[in-house]
C-alpha cells in the first residue's frame, strides 16, 4: 500500500516537504543556495517546530495573503500592497504572526520597521476585512549563536538549554498612526522603482553599525560582504578604502572569509564529484 | 450573528459587477461585457489588436470566482508566456483583494492553474492529489529546455546510442542525416538542428512511428522518400529511448506525458470547471487535445486569440486550431461555441487601423474552390477617431538615403519632445540579420542615437558578451580548435574578436591587466601544485582511488617538493582535517584523488570571476549609468550573461580544479563546448524581452519579439520578406496528418508573411513609419500603398502628432512588503541588480533562503491543520503520530 503522509512523523514530514520546496525553488529561480545555507534553512524550520510547537499547532490560517489595492503613489501611479501573515484564533482571541527569518535581537533593535509593516497588515485585517485582532507579533526564526554552537557540537543537552533560553516571539504594539505614514513611504518607493532610481545607500549608512547586529557589525560588512555586486559599487568601494582589513586584501582577492570559502569548496566538490 | 458579519453579508448581496467596474474605473464595451459575463459552454473570442483582451480575461475570471462560486482551484488558465501569467494573476489578486476588503471573503489563488502550457503540463504530471487515483509517488522526469535538448543530443554517448539504434554508423551518421535535408555537411551540429524540430513536431502531432511505418507506402512526400522518413522515425524512437533511460523529457514530450496522464485518469474532464486559453492561434495539436480533454466534462472551454497574429508555425503551431474552432467544438464537445468579436481597437489612431485592415485585404484568403476561408472575418474599428494621417513613408529612395531621412525625422521627434524617451520608438524587422538593419543603425548612430537589440542576432556578439568572454579568454588561454567548416571558422573569428577586444581593454586599464596576469599565475600555480602532488603519489606507489589516510599521507603530501604555500595550506587545513575525520567515522572516507583535487582547486568559478570583473572601470560605468536613470541596456545584457555562466556552473564546472587545467580541458569545456554551442545556436527567437525597454535607447526588435507590445511610434524597418514556399517541416509533416482542411502548402508562406506584417503594423499607437526603398525588393501587398498618395515624412505635420509620455502598464502592479519595499529600502542598488535585472547571484543568498523557509512553514502549518481536523473528525483514532 502506498504510504499515507499522515504516518510520517512531523519532523520527517518537514524534511520531505523541505526537499520538495528546495527543488521547486531551483526550478523557479534558476539557482540554488549553498548546502550550508540549505542546512540552516532546514534547521530553522525544525527548531521552530521544536521551540514553538504550541504556536504551530494552533495556527488556524497560514500564509494569509493580505492585499491593499487601489493605492496611489505621490506621483499618481496606482499600486497594490501585498503581504503574508499567519493567524492564530483561540477562544475568541486572535493573534497575527509575521514569521521572519531574522534573529530576534535584530527584530527588537529595529522594531520600528516591523511596527510599520504589521500595522499596515492590521489595518487590512481589521478595517478592510473586518476581522477581530487582539495581538500581533513577529516570530524570528533565526536562532541565536548559542543554539548554533550547540548544534555544531551535537550536544543535545546544551541544545535543550539554549532552546529554553531562546525568545523568538517579539510582540508588536498596535498603533494605527503608523499606517498612513507607511503607505505614503511605500508609494514613494514605488515611484522610485518606476522612475529607475537605484543608488546604493551613502557611505555613512555602510559605516553605521547595524542595530541588533552581531558584535556591532556595520552595514558595509554585514550586508555588503554578502553582496556579489559589491565590487562595482561606489559606496562599498569608499567603505573598503577606509577599512583596513578589506583594503589590505584588496578588492581583487577572492577569499575574504576562510571558513566560508572552505564550505563553498566542500559544497562545490560535492556537487561535481558525487563520490 | 454579530454586526460585522451582518454588514459583510449585506455588502455581499449588494456587490455587483457594475459596482466593481466603477471602482476600478473600467467601462467595458458591449462585446467586452458579453464576453466577461459569459459563463456556460464553449466560448470563442476573436480579439483584434489592442482590443482589451487581457482585461476581458481578467474580469471574466473574476466574475466566475466572485459571482458564480467557482473556486480558483477549478480554473485552468493557459497563457502564452510566464510574464502574461504573472500579469494576469497580479491583476486578479488586486481586484480580488478589493472584493475581499468589501465583503470579507478571502480568495486563495495558489491552487489555480495559471501559466504557460508547459508549466501547467509539468504541474499536471506531478499533481498527485488531482490527477492520480493511487497516490503512489512517481518521480516526474526532468524537463530539458531547448538548450538542454541540444546539449543532450550533442553529447557523444547519447548521439551514438541514438544513431546506432537507427542502424547508422556513428562516424558518418551526421552526414547521412544532413543529406535527408539536402545539405552536404558532416557537421553533427547541423544534423542536430535538423532533427530537433522534426522530433518536436512528431511529438506534438502525437505521431506513432510503428503505425506510420506499417502504412509507409500509402504516403507520398514532396522532398522526402519513404526510406528517409522511415529513418527519421527510427531516430526519433532512438531519441526517446535515450531520454527515457536518463529519466528525462523535453518540452514537446512533456505535453504528451501530460496528455497520457489525463487519458489514464478517468475524472480528468471534471477536474476544472473552466478551461481558458489565451493566444489560441499559437497552439499546436497536442495542446488542442489537452484542452478539449480537460473540458470534456463541462464543455466550458473559452479560447481567445487572433488568427491574424499567428506567428509560431515554426514551432508547430497550427492557426487552423483557432480558425476552425467552431468545427472542432462540434467534433469534440458536440456543441457550437458562442462567438464574440472584440473589434474596438483602443490602441491605434484611425489611420493606422485603416491601413492594416486594408493591408490584409490585399490577398485572397479563400481556397481555390472558394469553399473554405482561411481567415476569420472581422471589422476592427479605432476607438481613437481623428482624421489626420498617422502612417507615413520616406521618399522613394536608395536604402541609405531613406534610412537617413527616417533617422533625421526620429531625431526631430525627440528634439521636439513628441516622445519623452528613445525607448518609445520601436524599429521592427522580419529578421534582424538583414543589411537594412545595419544601414538603419548607422543612420541613427550618425544622429547620436543609440540602439538596443535584445538578443538581436547572436547574443555572444553583443558588446558586453564580447567584453566578458574576451577577458575570460585572456585568463584561461585560447582553446585549440580543430576542424573546418563554416561554423568553426565563424567561431574562430569570434575568438579573434573577443581576444582583440580584451587586449584593448587591458591596454586602457592597467589594473585590469594586472588582475588578468594574477589570475593566470594562479592557474599556473594550481597546475604545478597538481603535478607536484602527482609526483609524490607516483613515488609512493599510491593509487589515487584509494582512501585518503591522513596519518600516512598528510605529511608526505604537505612536504611535496615544489608545492606552493597555498597548496600546503589547503592540504593541511584544520577544516579539512575535521571533515576527513568525520567522513572516516561515517565509513565513507575521501579518496586521495579528492584531496588532491581539493588542494589544487581555485577559490572562484566563472561566475565569481564575472562579479570581480564588474569592479573594473569599464564595467562599473555600466552599473553607474543604470543606477541613475541612464542607459540600462548594458546592465540588462550583463544580467543575461550571469544566467549563461550559471548554466555552465551547474551543468559543467562549478569549481575549477587543477586536473581540469591539464591539457586545456577546461578551455575545451568552456569555449569549445559550451560557448561554441551557444554560438551555433545563435539567435533563439526568445520573445518576452523586458518591457519597458531600457531607457535611453531605441529598441530594434524582430516582429516576433514585439508580439503583444505596443509603442507610441513604430518604424517597420523593412517591407520585404521573401516567400520561400512552405517550410520543410510542413512538407514532411503534412502527409502524415489526418486533417485535410488545413491551409494548402502552396499558400501557407504567403499567409504567414501577411500575418507577420500585420503584427508589426498593429503595434503602433500614434505613428507608423515606413521606408520606401527603391532598388530593393518589397512584399507586393505593400506596393499599392506606396504607389497611392501616402503621406511623406517631409510633408508630415508634426503638430498633428499627439505627444506621448511613458506610460506604465495598464494593470496596477503588486508590490510586496518584504521583497519589494523592504528590499529596496535596504539597498536600492542591490534591488535593481538582483530583482529587476535578474542577475544570478554567485555567493549572495538573496530571496531564496526566505522563500524556502516560508514555504516549508506553510506546508507544515497546513499539515498540522489537516491532522487536527482528522483527529477531531475521528477522536477514537488515538490522535496523531507526531
Ligand atoms: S555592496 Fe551591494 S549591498 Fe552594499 S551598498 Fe553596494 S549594492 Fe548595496
Amino acid at each position: 500500500m502506498p504510504e499515507s503522509p499522515s504516518t510520517l512523523s512531523i519532523e520527517e514530514f518537514i524534511q520531505e516537504v523541505f526537499e520538495e520546496n528546495f527543488e521547486l525553488l531551483i526550478a523557479e529561480s534558476g539557482h540554488a543556495i549553498s548546502p550550508q545555507a540549505k542546512q540552516v534553512a532546514l534547521e530553522q524550520v525544525l527548531l521552530y517546530w521544536r521551540k514553538l510547537r504550541d504556536v504551530a499547532e494552533s495556527v488556524t490560517d497560514t500564509e494569509v495573503l493580505l492585499t491593499l489595492p487601489a493605492q496611489t503613489t505621490p506621483q499618481g501611479r496606482e499600486f497594490t500592497i501585498e503581504g503574508v501573515v499567519d493567524i492564530v484564533r483561540e477562544d475568541e482571541h486572535v493573534i497575527m504572526y509575521d514569521i521572519k527569518t531574522h534573529d530576534a535581537d535584530y527584530v527588537r533593535e529595529n522594531i520600528e520597521l516591523y511596527k510599520q509593516q504589521l500595522n499596515v497588515y492590521a489595518h487590512i485585517w481589521q478595517e478592510l476585512r473586518r476581522q477581530p485582532l487582539d495581538a500581533m507579533a513577529v516570530i524570528a526564526t533565526d536562532f541565536p549563536s548559542e543554539v548554533k554552537s550547540a548544534l555544531a557540537h551535537l550536544d543535545p543537552r546544551a541544545l535543550d538549554a539554549a532552546l529554553e533560553r531562546w525568545e523568538p516571539i517579539v510582540p508588536i504594539e498596535y498603533d494605527p498612526a503608523h499606517k498612513d505614514r507607511t503607505i505614503y513611504a511605500f508609494g514613494e518607493i514605488v515611484d522610485k522603482i518606476q522612475n529607475g532610481e537605484f543608488p546604493p545607500p551613502p557611505l555613512e549608512v555602510l559605516q553605521t553599525p547595524i542595530k541588533g547586529g552581531w558584535r556591532q557589525e556595520r552595514f558595509g560588512t554585514r550586508v555588503c560582504r554578502n553582496c556579489d555586486a559589491r565590487f562595482s559599487c561606489d559606496s562599498y568601494r569608499q567603505y573598503a578604502m577606509g577599512n583596513r582589513r578589506i583594503s589590505e586584501r584588496g578588492m581583487e582577492y577572492f577569499t575574504e572569509d576562510d571558513s566560508n570559502q572552505e564550505d563553498w569548496r566542500t559544497a562545490s566538490l560535492d556537487t561535481m564529484f558525487s563520490e | 450573528m454579530n454586526l460585522n458579519d451582518h454588514i459583510r453579508i449585506m455588502t455581499q448581496k449588494m456587490l455587483t459587477m457594475e459596482y466593481l467596474w466603477d471602482l476600478a474605473g473600467f467601462r467595458p464595451n458591449p462585446q467586452q461585457r458579453e464576453a466577461i459575463l459569459h459563463v456556460d459552454g464553449p466560448l470563442y473570442i476573436t480579439a483584434g489588436p489592442g482590443s482589451g483582451k487581457t482585461r476581458v480575461l481578467l474580469w471574466r475570471t473574476l466574475n466566475l470566482i466572485v459571482f458564480h462560486d467557482i473556486k480558483p482551484d477549478e480554473i485552468f488558465l493557459s497563457t502564452f508566456t510566464e510574464k502574461a501569467a504573472k500579469q494576469l494573476t497580479d491583476g486578479l489578486r488586486s481586484l480580488l483583494g478589493l472584493v475581499t476588503n468589501l465583503t470579507g471573503q478571502p480568495f486563495d489563488l495558489s491552487g489555480m492553474y495559471v501559466g504557460t502550457v508547459h508549466s501547467l503540463c509539468r504541474r499536471i504530471i506531478s499533481d498527485r492529489r488531482r490527477f492520480f487515483t493511487d497516490r503512489h509517488r512517481q518521480r516526474p522526469p526532468v524537463v530539458l529546455d531547448d538548450l538542454g535538448q541540444y546539449f543532450r543530443l550533442n553529447n557523444v554517448r547519447t548521439w551514438n546510442a541514438m544513431v546506432s539504434y537507427a542502424g547508422l554508423d556513428p562516424d558518418d551518421a551526421a552526414e547521412h542525416i544532413n543529406k535527408i535535408f539536402s545539405v552536404d555537411s558532416i557537421s553533427r551540429h547541423r544534423a542536430i538542428e535538423h532533427l530537433r524540430p522534426v522530433f518536436n513536431r512528431f511529438s506534438e502531432e502525437l505521431l506513432d512511428p510503428v503505425t506510420i511505418r506499417s502504412q509507409l507506402d500509402t504516403y507520398s512526400w514532396d522532398g522526402f522518400s519513404g526510406e528517409q522518413v522511415d529513418l527519421l522515425l527510427t531516430l526519433y524512437e532512438g531519441y526517446r529511448k535515450t531520454l527515457q533511460e536518463g529519466h528525462l523529457t523535453d518540452f514537446a514530450l512533456l505535453q504528451q506525458e501530460a496528455f497520457r496522464v489525463l487519458n489514464d485518469f478517468s475524472g480528468s474532464g471534471q477536474v476544472f470547471s473552466h478551461v481558458i486559453v489565451d493566444e489560441y492561434q499559437d497552439t499546436n495539436t497536442i495542446q488542442e487535445r489537452i484542452f478539449f480533454e480537460l473540458a470534456s466534462g463541462t464543455s466550458n472551454l473559452c479560447v481567445v486569440g487572433d488568427d491574424d497574429q499567428a506567428l509560431y508555425r515554426f514551432r508547430g503551431a497550427t492557426v487552423e486550431n483557432f480558425v476552425q474552432f467552431p468545427e472542432r467544438c462540434r467534433a469534440y464537445l458536440n456543441m457550437a461555441p458562442r462567438r464574440i468579436g472584440l473589434e474596438t481597437n483602443y490602441r491605434s489612431r484611425t489611420d493606422i487601423v485603416d491601413f492594416y485592415t486594408r493591408f490584409m485585404r490585399q490577398i485572397d484568403w479563400h481556397s481555390a474552390d472558394r469553399k473554405l476561408v482561411y481567415r476569420v472575418e472581422k471589422k476592427i474599428r479605432a476607438h481613437r477617431q481623428d482624421a489626420f494621417p498617422a502612417v507615413v513613408a520616406s521618399m522613394p529612395n536608395k536604402p541609405v538615403q531613406a534610412c537617413q531621412e527616417i533617422a533625421v525625422f526620429v531625431r526631430r521627434l525627440l528634439n521636439e519632445g513628441k516622445v519623452d524617451n528613445p525607448n518609445q520608438i520601436a524599429f521592427l524587422y522580419p529578421s534582424l540579420k538583414s543589411v537594412q538593419v545595419e544601414r538603419m543603425k548607422n543612420a541613427l548612430e550618425a544622429q547620436g542615437l543609440q540602439v538596443y537589440a535584445p538578443r538581436a542576432g547572436r547574443f555572444l556578439d553583443v558588446d558586453e558578451a564580447v567584453d566578458v568572454f574576451g577577458i575570460c579568454l585572456l585568463i584561461f588561454g585560447r582553446p585549440s580548435l580543430r576542424g573546418m567548416g563554416r561554423d568553426i571558422e565563424g567561431f574562430r573569428e569570434w575568438l579573434n574578436i573577443i581576444e582583440e577586444r580584451a587586449e584593448s581593454l587591458i591596454y586602457h586599464d592597467p589594473r585590469l591587466g594586472r588582475f588578468v596576469a594574477d589570475r593566470r599565475a594562479e592557474l599556473q600555480r594550481a597546475l604545478s601544485d597538481y603535478q607536484a602532488l602527482q609526483r609524490v603519489v607516483a613515488r609512493n606507489h599510491w593509487d589515487t582511488k584509494q582512501p585518503y589516510n591522513p596519518e600516512m599521507m598528510k605529511r608526505t603530501l604537505v612536504s611535496a617538493p615544489g608545492l606552493s604555500t597555498s597548496g600546503r595550506k589547503l592540504v593541511s587545513s584544520a577544516y579539512l582535517d575535521r571533515i576527513v575525520i568525520k567522513r572516516i567515522q561515517e565509513g565513507r572516507p575521501f579518496s586521495l584523488d579528492y584531496i588532491i583535487r581539493r588542494a589544487t582547486s581555485l577559490d572562484w568559478n566563472v561566475l565569481d570571476l564575472f562579479y570581480r570583473l564588474m569592479g573594473f572601470e569599464h564595467f562599473k560605468a555600466m552599473f553607474d549609468q543604470a543606477e541613475r536613470q541612464g542607459d540600462e541596456g548594458p546592465v540588462a545584457n550583463l544580467g543575461l550573461i550571469t544566467q549563461y555562466l550559471q548554466r555552465f556552473n551547474e551543468e559543467r564546472v562549478s569549481i575549477i580544479t587543477a586536473n581540469l587545467l591539464e591539457e586545456n580541458q577546461f578551455q575545451g569545456m568552456f569555449f569549445n563546448s559550451f560557448l561554441f554551442a551557444l554560438f551555433r545556436l545563435g539567435e533563439s527567437e526568445l520573445e518576452d524581452p523586458e518591457d519597458p525597454f531600457p531607457r535611453g535607447r531605441i529598441p530594434f526588435l524582430t516582429i516576433h519579439q514585439a508580439k503583444g507590445l505596443e509603442f507610441p511610434i513604430v518604424v517597420l524597418g523593412n517591407l520585404y520578406k521573401q516567400n520561400r514556399g512552405a517550410p520543410l517541416m510542413e512538407r514532411l509533416a503534412r502527409p502524415l496528418l489526418p486533417d485535410k482542411s488545413s491551409e494548402p502548402l502552396e499558400r501557407m508562406s504567403e499567409f504567414d508573411i501577411m500575418r507577420m506584417f500585420y503584427v508589426a503594423l498593429s503595434r503602433a499607437k500614434n505613428l507608423l513609419i515606413l521606408p520606401h526603398f527603391k532598388g530593393s525588393p518589397t512584399t507586393s501587398a505593400f506596393k499599392p500603398f506606396l504607389r497611392e498618395r501616402i503621406t511623406r515624412l517631409s510633408e508630415f505635420d508634426l503638430d498633428s502628432l499627439p505627444t506621448s509620455r511613458m506610460e506604465d502598464d495598464e494593470l496596477p502592479k503588486i508590490y510586496s512588503f518584504t521583497s519589494d519595499y523592504l528590499f529596496y529600502k535596504k539597498c536600492p542598488r542591490q534591488y535593481m541588480i538582483f530583482r529587476k535585472y535578474g542577475f544570478v547571484p554567485s555567493r549572495s543568498q538573496t530571496m531564496f533562503f526566505g522563500s524556502l523557509v516560508h514555504r516549508t512553514l506553510e506546508d507544515l502549518h497546513h499539515e498540522l491543520i489537516r491532522r487536527r481536523k482528522l483527529s477531531q473528525a475521528q477522536p477514537q483514532s488515538g490522535g496523531d503520530h507526531a
